[in-house]
């Protein structure tokens, strides 16, 4: 089936390399290959049109992708460079006359560029991971809730489950994280995969903060055996409404697999867990995979240019439901 | 190939797999509920003047169109209240049910009547085609509205799965569904309305009816599915009953004439006949058997009679006959007179069996008659008509969210499950794979998720997802999240329904998002008061520091007055927060510190050193501010008329400067912003006002 039913929702600036949409789908930030970083905003929720509310010009470096911090910390994005820092940039004002954006804070990390910046929400605090080059995991704690301003680096760390290992040569191309999307009591955990020359630290694994004893800790590798070494492209993890299950997606040269993860561990403190499917469909990379609000539909797209969306039927297989491609 | 990195950092070509991967050009998002935006960059071509759009993609919701999105969405809060209505009573039913464990209790029964009917009134009114007009005897077929394969689909569920009250009279009610329906068919194959249709379009044209051969066909076919009004009246078009032929044609037109009354006097078992339908009502099966026989010996009688001998118009006699051959069952002439396997089965129902009911029994007449008029690509109804029959609720419900989408799928389903215990486990069998919720709660979340995409229809969303046990709320707090704070009114609505729903953290949530959006965008009133609401201490204790600090720095009258209506907005008895009873009090001590104006006023110089004692007794006000609030009272610690200070007091005030200075040691104590001497300048006034105060004590 494809997907016939599309309209335009608005022109993007020329040099636009990268778009981000907040919580609501009210505001897009879009950053561009001179560093500029433009705001798109619908005033009214029930329209669909859209103009720019603010450009400002960031960085000198371009912009490589845009990334919202959770609504709880206002209205702000971190900011991906071509030059391999990052920054994180706010709209706010005394007055609501004095009101835009402006930049808080910027990471640079020396000769090792980031890859890839999520937020993750606990009751208390807000935690930042940011991924390496050098395939290090940097994992931030925001000190004051109003400010973005101050952030403590809580831990670092490899990709890799033995954490006695480091890997000092490592070169990564890309890397993708996703936290567990909801929020709630629960300790916070993400998941995380590399697509670099050091297979170790390549396959995906879920991060689980040990409060008692303020570490992050490997609860799960998401690979087979024979295929951790595979470079991860892409991994998303599905909003759990109430399933007694994790569902998290991840991209590698095989396809697309689907895990089940258990939401008990076991003895050894692993999660259990299962690959349900491998779906192939996707010519080259997978680049972003998308959970719907759900969990019941992933869109995915990558280097060929195809939107494609995948759903489980009711005897739990997992297969393409639908397809987009732009025709212009 | 351009290059994507202009200033700064390393050049990183976009054509090249090495280094950095290549940008992606395209990037997606789920907007609300299941439309998705896809930006789509044309970032190769950074030269031209394009720089791609955003679009937005929805899942193919299913339908052809023949509704439009302003209908549905009609139909969509219409259906709500019967919706709710059904799971109410149902609810009460179910607790009921504990003590008498009968879950097809004829209540139950009756309140599925009333929901199906409820929701089949939403989808459109019913457009009978084959009312005859009396009135217009050029008119055989009413021209209406075209009626919708929605309704058409529904009421088809209703017939077979809630009407179990009239299930004896159901191939009557078939007949009936056809007649309203048959045109929709007509897109893909011939039928019987067609052929009304086009006779009523040419029949001006035509001088002597019964010559012409189409005259005959449409009534065979309007016969043989049941349309005894249009029969009639088409028979009565007969040239015979022309006042100048009749004395000619007298036997024809008595023949004519035996064979319609015949028609009018059909016997029909079916619970009522509306006024102006042809035939003869039955109730009861005996009743309708002992008249079916007497009707058919009449038939026979006539089919047999020595009359057509001296019938000399050979069309009239053929056509005639041909009808009776209908009214007696012949298959044959059947066949010949239908245009489709639907209206073949309809025939059959009249005329040879009347008493099908079963649903495995129709199932098989069905078959037979897919063999004798095949088709290559049936249509969606008669998809639907088939899984009804073979009882394959799977194939319903497939077909009916293939062909008409979630809002079918979601309200059709409590059709699906009365008095079925195979579709009650299906629908209602938990399953692992889908989380462990049912395929009924499934395709409740899908509408719900599908209502969530509109801004328009997304408030009707917490109805069905209140009726899934186990995910709804979870979507319902997800959904909530995502509607934007900074409206107030969309706001107040959002917490309507978490108060609804009970979900106090989601609402005390969307009101710190609130708080957070407001404070930061310059409106600190508001931002202060949602924070409050949501009784975010964390926050607000951060914002009462922000503000010692704006206090600490500098309390010249300006910055004074900024913030002097912040700290009336924070109500000290809805927040524990200690740090905002120190910013009460020392509101009110800059308040009767301005009072004192020229220095001569004793009692506004005594109530501004109360205050001051208030807030130096007070454990809540920070350590760094004891400084700058001695530094302020410099005027009043070195009042002219008197000391306003008691002995008690201005010892108190010394230990507190001896504390300060023993604090100044510690690594973490804040210096305040003062001048050098001010703490000199406080110790030679609380010193002088001591030596006064014992003086005069």
């Amino acid at each position: 089936m494809d997907c016939k039913t599309y309209k335009s929702v608005l022109k993007l600036d020329k040099g636009t390399a990268c778009t981000a949409w907040n919580y609501c789908g009210q505001r897009l930030a879009a950053g561009t290959v001179d560093g500029t970083l433009a705001v798109f905003d619908s005033t009214d929720p029930a329209s669909s049109s859209f103009r720019c509310s603010s450009r400002v010009k960031v960085h000198k470096a371009g912009i490589l992708k845009v990334v919202w911090v959770p609504p709880e910390y206002g209205d702000a994005v971190a900011c991906i460079f071509y030059d391999g820092g990052f920054s994180i940039c706010e709209e706010a004002g005394e007055d609501s006359h004095s009101v835009q954006w402006k930049l808080c804070e910027f990471f640079n990390r020396g000769s090792s560029k980031v890859l890839d910046i999520q937020f993750g929400v606990s009751p208390t605090s807000l935690k930042m991971v940011s991924t390496y080059s050098d395939g290090y995991i940097q994992v931030y704690e925001l000190s004051n809730p109003l400010e973005l301003k101050n952030w403590q680096l809580q831990a670092e760390f490899q990709n890799v489950i033995d954490s006695i290992s480091t890997f000092r040569k490592a070169s990564c191309l890309s890397a993708s994280i996703s936290w567990n999307p909801m929020r709630g009591g629960q300790e916070l955990s993400f998941i995380m995969g590399f697509n670099s020359d050091t297979p170790q630290l390549n396959s995906s694994k879920v991060w689980e903060f040990d409060g008692a004893h303020q570490r992050w800790l490997p609860v799960a590798e998401l690979a087979l055996p024979e295929e951790r070494g595979d470079r991860v492209y892409s991994a998303a993890w599905a909003p759990n409404i109430g399933r007694p299950y994790e569902l998290i997606a991840v991209a590698t040269e095989r396809g697309i697999a689907i895990w089940h993860i258990g939401l008990n561990p076991d003895l050894d403190g692993r999660l259990p867990m299962e690959r349900v499917a491998l779906l192939s469909g996707h010519e080259g990379e997978v680049w972003q995979m998308e959970w719907d609000m759900s969990g019941m539909t992933l869109a995915t797209t990558g280097s060929d240019g195809v939107v494609r969306f995948w759903q489980s039927n009711s005897n739990g297989v997992w297969q393409g439901q639908a397809t987009f491609v732009h025709t212009s | 190939m351009p290059e994507t990195a202009p200033a700064g950092g390393e050049v990183v070509p976009m054509s090249s797999g090495h280094g950095q991967p290549l940008a992606p050009r395209l990037s997606i998002c789920w907007s609300r509920g299941n439309s998705l935006r896809v930006s789509l960059f044309s970032l190769a071509s950074f030269e031209d003047e394009a720089g791609g759009e955003v679009v937005e993609v929805k899942l193919c919701d299913g339908g052809d169109g023949e509704i439009s999105n302003a209908q549905w969405r009609t139909i969509a809060y219409d259906s709500v209240s019967p919706f709710a209505m059904l799971q109410n009573r149902r609810n009460s039913m179910s607790s009921f049910s504990n003590i008498n464990p009968s879950p097809y209790h004829l209540e139950c029964w009756e309140y599925m009547m009333d929901y199906s009917k409820d929701i089949n009134v939403l989808l459109g009114n019913k457009k009978s085609s084959v009312d005859s007009l009396i009135e217009d005897p050029d008119i055989f077929l009413k021209k209406t509205e075209e009626p919708t394969c929605l309704k058409a689909a529904w009421e088809l569920m209703e017939m077979f799965y809630v009407n179990k009250l009239s299930q004896a009279w159901l191939p009557e009610r078939i007949v009936d569904w056809l007649a309203d329906y048959d045109r929709l068919f007509a897109a893909l194959h011939g039928t019987v309305h067609m052929k009304v249709m086009n006779f009523q379009n040419v029949h001006n044209d035509i001088e002597v009816y019964e010559d012409d051969l189409r005259y005959w066909d449409v009534i065979e076919s309007a016969l043989a599915v049941g349309w005894l009004e249009i029969v009639v009246k088409m028979l009565r078009r007969h040239g015979s009953y022309q006042l100048d032929q009749l004395s000619n044609r007298e036997t024809e037109n008595g023949l004519v004439e035996a064979v319609a009354l015949l028609i009018s006097k059909m016997p029909r078992m079916r619970s009522e006949l509306e006024p102006g339908r042809l035939g003869e009502c039955y109730k009861a099966k005996p009743d309708f058997i002992k008249a079916w026989d007497k009707w058919r010996g009449q038939i026979t009688k006539l089919d047999s009679c020595a009359f057509w001998i001296q019938c000399h118009h050979g069309q009239t006699r053929e056509g005639l006959k041909k009808l009776l051959q209908i009214l007696l069952g012949n298959t044959n002439s059947l066949l010949a007179a239908t245009t489709n396997w639907l209206e073949l089965c309809v025939s059959h129902l009249i005329y040879i069996r009347p008493f099908t009911v079963g649903l495995e029994s129709m199932y098989n007449l069905a078959q037979n008659c897919i063999q004798l008029k095949p088709m290559s690509s049936p249509h969606k109804l008669m998809n639907i008509i088939i899984g009804i029959l073979g009882e394959n609720t799977e194939v319903v419900l497939a077909e009916c969210s293939k062909e008409f989408g979630p809002w079918m799928v979601a309200h059709a389903i409590e059709l699906l499950t009365v008095g079925s215990n195979e579709a009650e486990s299906l629908l209602h069998e938990e399953r692992y794979n889908l989380g462990e919720i049912s395929l009924e709660e499934l395709h409740r979340l899908a509408y719900a998720q599908v209502l969530s995409s509109h801004a328009l229809t997304w408030q009707i969303a917490p109805v069905y997802l209140s009726s899934c046990m186990k995910h709804g709320m979870g979507l319902l707090e997800i959904l909530l999240y995502k509607q934007p704070v900074q409206l107030k009114e969309l706001l107040l609505k959002n917490l309507e329904i978490c108060r609804l729903y009970d979900l106090d953290d989601c609402s005390s949530n969307i009101m710190k998002m609130a708080g957070v959006y407001h404070w930061k965008h310059g409106r600190k009133g508001s931002g202060i008061y949602w924070l409050q609401q949501a009784r975010d201490e964390f926050r607000l204790n951060k914002i009462a520091q922000q503000l010692f600090a704006s206090v600490g720095k500098s309390i010249s009258d300006e910055s004074f007055k900024q913030w002097e209506g912040l700290i009336g907005l924070l109500d000290s008895e809805s927040n524990a927060a200690g740090g905002f009873e120190f910013l009460h009090k020392y509101r009110d001590f800059k308040r009767s510190l301005q009072q004192i104006g020229d220095g001569k006023n004793d009692i506004a110089a005594q109530k501004a050193i109360d205050s001051l004692m208030l807030l130096m007794r007070n454990t809540s006000t920070p350590q760094r501010f004891w400084l700058p609030l001695l530094n302020d009272s410099l005027k009043l610690l070195n009042w002219q008329h008197r000391p306003l200070l008691s002995v008690s007091n201005t010892n108190l005030l010394l230990n507190k400067l001896q504390e300060l200075s023993s604090a100044r040691l510690h690594p973490g104590f804040v210096k305040p912003d003062l001048p050098a001497e001010a703490l000199n300048s406080v110790r030679l006034a609380l010193a002088t006002n001591l030596g006064r105060a014992i003086l005069e004590e």
